[in-house]
């Protein structure tokens, strides 16, 4: 006996099911115990697949330039204090920033006030993510608010449900039997004001057991909408997907 | 890991030196264009110091984990920059250039895994390694790779399963050791 979708196993591992059906497969894993394990046995067999790649080493350089970015990085977060470097809690996305590329003039973060031009990229963006653990750890005291039920896009799963608080300027968004993302990616909150382009989050988060709670970093003033894509691993500057979530402050 | 996580470059730095041979080899079998596949790595380790507490080590190896974001990167990378009408679809040129200060037992231990992945990906029929090649290291979706083959998507699709279960009995223990 076997699932309409097995073929589509190898091509999922292989990263190569375009994005409907790519959605429409990760909807369907979770209650197919036959592709399940296929996609479990080919994993491993994808996973072995760089290993066939020529072995080229490296530029010195590279991995100077990676390091001078980390150390920077590594410099502020050290300045912010040992809040920065607190796990905000089990279902409390990590903190992150989208990586950047220097060599090109890509779309911006558009960083809070106090991100100052004369700040190198790097550290603005380190700067952003000890932002977004400070939002997390006062979110923990548990919010209470005006809680609306956001607008689920998941057709391939018409019992995913969720719901964003807001207390206190700072809002929370939970999901309940909701789809995990797809492979490589992550759920990524994005903070939508009247007129202008949504703006990034460093909210990331995966579901597990169809349930997560997210507090969302930044403040809701003006924020009309709180959209929810999913993106690559590390998140994007700006959304690469339509949304699959989209919460309507009150 | 949980050294990277708390900010700790120094264990970072062990990282990017235990995989970057790995990532940068994987990007530039993909994009096959050095200044490309440095970026691609130098987004996808970035990306990985930035969100070191998403690592869940039940769900694989630090370097499955490491390549499968060079990966996803590449992919991006490719259908960004259109790189793809550009690069060869050969590996022409492209030598094992591995300095000598890596020759260690570890590395010795991998490229016997290299030597056994690449034998057998070779060993199956020329269709399915093709398959395959495109859609792992090209970024290519079946859909493309149907047309450019001028081969049924359900085909390509079917290639694709039946290549990987059979070089999954070829490699064995190896898979599951990788994982």
């Amino acid at each position: 006996m076997s699932c309409e979708h097995r073929d589509d196993v190898g091509a999922w591992v292989l990263g190569a099911l375009p994005g409907d059906e790519h959605e429409r497969f990760a909807a369907h894993l979770p209650g197919c115990h036959a592709c399940r394990r296929d996609v479990a046995e080919l994993q491993m067999v994808a996973d072995t697949l760089p290993l066939a790649a020529p072995q080229v080493a490296p530029p010195p350089e590279l991995k100077e330039r990676i390091m001078a970015t980390v150390r920077a990085e590594a410099a502020v977060l050290e300045a912010a204090g040992p809040e920065a470097d607190a796990a905000p809690g089990a279902p409390v996305p990590a903190p992150q920033a989208t990586p950047e590329r220097p060599k090109e003039k890509r779309r911006r973060w558009r960083l809070p006030a106090i991100a100052l031009r004369p700040i190198p990229a790097a550290v603005a963006a380190a700067v952003l993510i000890a932002l977004g653990v400070g939002a997390g750890v006062l979110l923990s005291g548990g919010p209470s608010g005006k809680t609306v039920q956001a607008q689920v896009v998941a057709p391939a799963a018409p019992g995913a449900r969720a719901s964003l608080t807001v207390a206190d300027d700072r809002a929370t968004l939970k999901v309940r039997d909701f789809p995990a993302p797809p492979s490589g990616r992550v759920y990524q909150v994005w903070l939508k004001r009247p007129g202008r382009p949504p703006d990034p989050t460093t909210a990331l988060f995966r579901v597990r057991g169809g349930d997560a709670t997210v507090d969302v970093p930044g403040s809701m003033k003006g924020v009309d909408q709180v959209l929810v894509t999913a993106e690559p691993d590390g998140g994007s500057r700006a959304p690469t997907r339509d949304p699959i979530i989209v919460a309507q402050p009150a | 890991m949980q050294l990277v996580r708390r900010g700790d470059t120094a264990a970072f730095e062990v990282v990017y030196e235990r995989h970057a041979t790995a990532a940068f080899s994987l990007a530039y079998r993909m994009t096959g264009t050095r200044n490309v596949a440095e970026d691609v790595v130098q987004e996808a380790f970035l990306s990985l110091w930035r969100s070191g507490a998403r690592y869940d080590r039940t769900r694989g190896s630090v370097r499955t984990w490491v390549l499968g974001i060079v990966h996803n990167r590449a992919i991006d990378a490719l259908r960004r920059s259109m790189v793809h009408d550009r690069r060869r679809a050969s590996d022409e040129g492209i030598e094992e250039r591995l300095e000598s200060g890596d020759r260690t037992d570890v590395e010795a231990a991998r490229r016997d895994e290299a030597r056994e992945v690449r034998s057998a990906l070779a060993g199956l029929p020329p269709e399915q390694s093709r398959v395959i090649e495109l859609a792992y290291f090209g970024g290519f979706s079946h859909s493309e790779i149907a047309s450019m083959l001028d081969t049924p998507i359900g085909t390509v699709k079917g290639r694709m399963r039946l290549g990987l279960q059979k070089m999954r009995g070829e490699l064995n223990g190896l898979a599951e050791a990788f994982a």
